[in-house]
């Protein structure tokens, strides 16, 4: 360590304590020293004046939300009291679940492991997502497809939202069928792990946060209309 | 019922912290919030590599710093050469109270700006963010007398730009 980086290795307390008293005596007797340290004081206390106000201001929702974790039940029923979806975001979910079904239209027509079939204009689940969704409970994941919350929407129908590894959606019940009220796609290069980790996309918090009616289901709410048929 | 898990948690309370790194690496704010959701996103899904017990300020602002060097090193350096000198111009002429004050913060933020990057991530990590040369050697994975030297150089040229007010 040269004397400079002793000087400031002294002004950040990184000294140890004898040579903390020894740089202490230089600087008292040298007045160069001694404004040299006060200037650069100020200049630490200006850098965390300026800066110090980003860590002070709120942070915002976007940061927030990506910490969400999927498993983790919101509450839906006060976050609806307390927000209204507004129309851009019902228009992006109309708009990716548009897109999904073409996609899934158009690409997978055939296969009969598909997990979402078109019938006469309407998405039901199918295969991997409809077993998930008649017989998996969110306290018991298991499987590729996770349920994450259940509840009753304004029409009395049970709906269900699940995690998938191609991306996440809900389904309602519909004449002893599931049918997808949306779909959204992992968002660009990431995994399912990190959707598991990181929470309900929001366009689909959306979608629950405008079509769930009351609270979401606990663990025997849930089983008990698994129990039922989810009728 | 909205309740996170300890690491969530642990890495929620460290937002605003690691919010300030992003501002001092990235002077754009929307750049800086992208760097910080990044870095989220980064420390979640690596979760697993995370030892317990081990701090995770410093493994989150490893990571922050990492991404930056990867995808905006070379957009920064543009945007430092390009970026105004508009600072200076109202300096002593504005009359109102505080005016000063105010100033002197963009000065300083500005000159931030214009060290180079090794330079600027070493005073950010300990003359803000507050981490000791140790800490932040092995955060960086350099020698201590590197980031001592740094330190000397960046805040000595901090000193001169911002003027010996």
């Amino acid at each position: 360590m040269n004397d400079d980086e002793k000087f400031f290795a002294w002004l950040d307390g990184e000294l140890g304590p004898s040579e903390a008293a020894e740089m202490e005596v230089r600087v008292a007797a040298d007045p160069e020293l001694k404004r040299l340290a006060d200037q650069h004081r100020a200049l630490g206390s200006q850098l965390r004046s300026a800066f110090d106000p980003i860590a002070d201001s709120p942070v915002p929702q976007t940061l927030q939300a990506a910490l969400r974790p999927t498993a983790q039940v919101i509450d839906f029923g006060a976050a609806k009291r307390a927000r209204s979806m507004p129309a851009v975001a019902q228009w992006t979910a109309m708009a990716a679940t548009l897109a999904i079904g073409i996609f899934i239209g158009t690409r997978v027509p055939q296969e009969s492991s598909a997990p979402v079939q078109a019938e006469a204009g309407k998405l039901y689940a199918a295969a991997s997502i409809n077993r998930a969704l008649d017989t998996e409970l969110a306290s018991a994941p298991k499987g590729d497809v996770r349920i994450g919350i259940t509840y009753r929407d304004s029409a009395g129908e049970i709906c269900r939202t699940f995690t998938a590894p191609a991306g996440s959606g809900l389904a309602c019940r519909n004449s002893g069928r599931w049918q997808m009220k949306g779909l959204f796609a992992a968002p660009e290069g990431q995994g399912s792990d990190y959707r598991m980790a990181a929470g309900m996309d929001p366009n689909l918090a959306a979608l629950v946060d405008s079509t769930i009616a009351g609270e979401a289901f606990d663990e025997a709410a849930e089983k008990a209309a698994k129990e039922k048929g989810w009728k | 019922m909205d309740h996170l898990s300890p690491f969530e948690d642990q890495l929620a309370a460290l937002l605003p912290r690691l919010r300030r790194f992003a501002h001092a690496l990235s002077h754009d704010a929307a750049d800086a919030d992208d760097l910080t959701q990044a870095t989220v996103e980064r420390a979640l899904r690596s979760k697993a590599q995370w030892e317990p017990g081990s701090r995770l300020d410093s493994w989150c602002y490893r990571i922050m710093r990492n991404l930056w060097i990867d995808t905006a090193r070379a957009r920064t350096r543009k945007t430092a050469r390009e970026a105004p000198e508009e600072e200076g111009l109202s300096v002593g002429e504005d009359p109102r109270p505080g005016m000063e004050a105010a100033v002197d913060l963009r000065r300083v933020m500005a000159a931030m700006e214009r060290l180079p990057d090794e330079q600027r991530e070493v005073v950010a990590l300990i003359l803000v963010e507050g981490f000791g040369y140790r800490e932040v050697s092995e955060m960086l994975g350099l020698p201590i007398g590197t980031v001592s030297s740094r330190l000397v150089r960046g805040r000595t040229a901090l000193l001169a730009m911002v003027g010996e007010a």
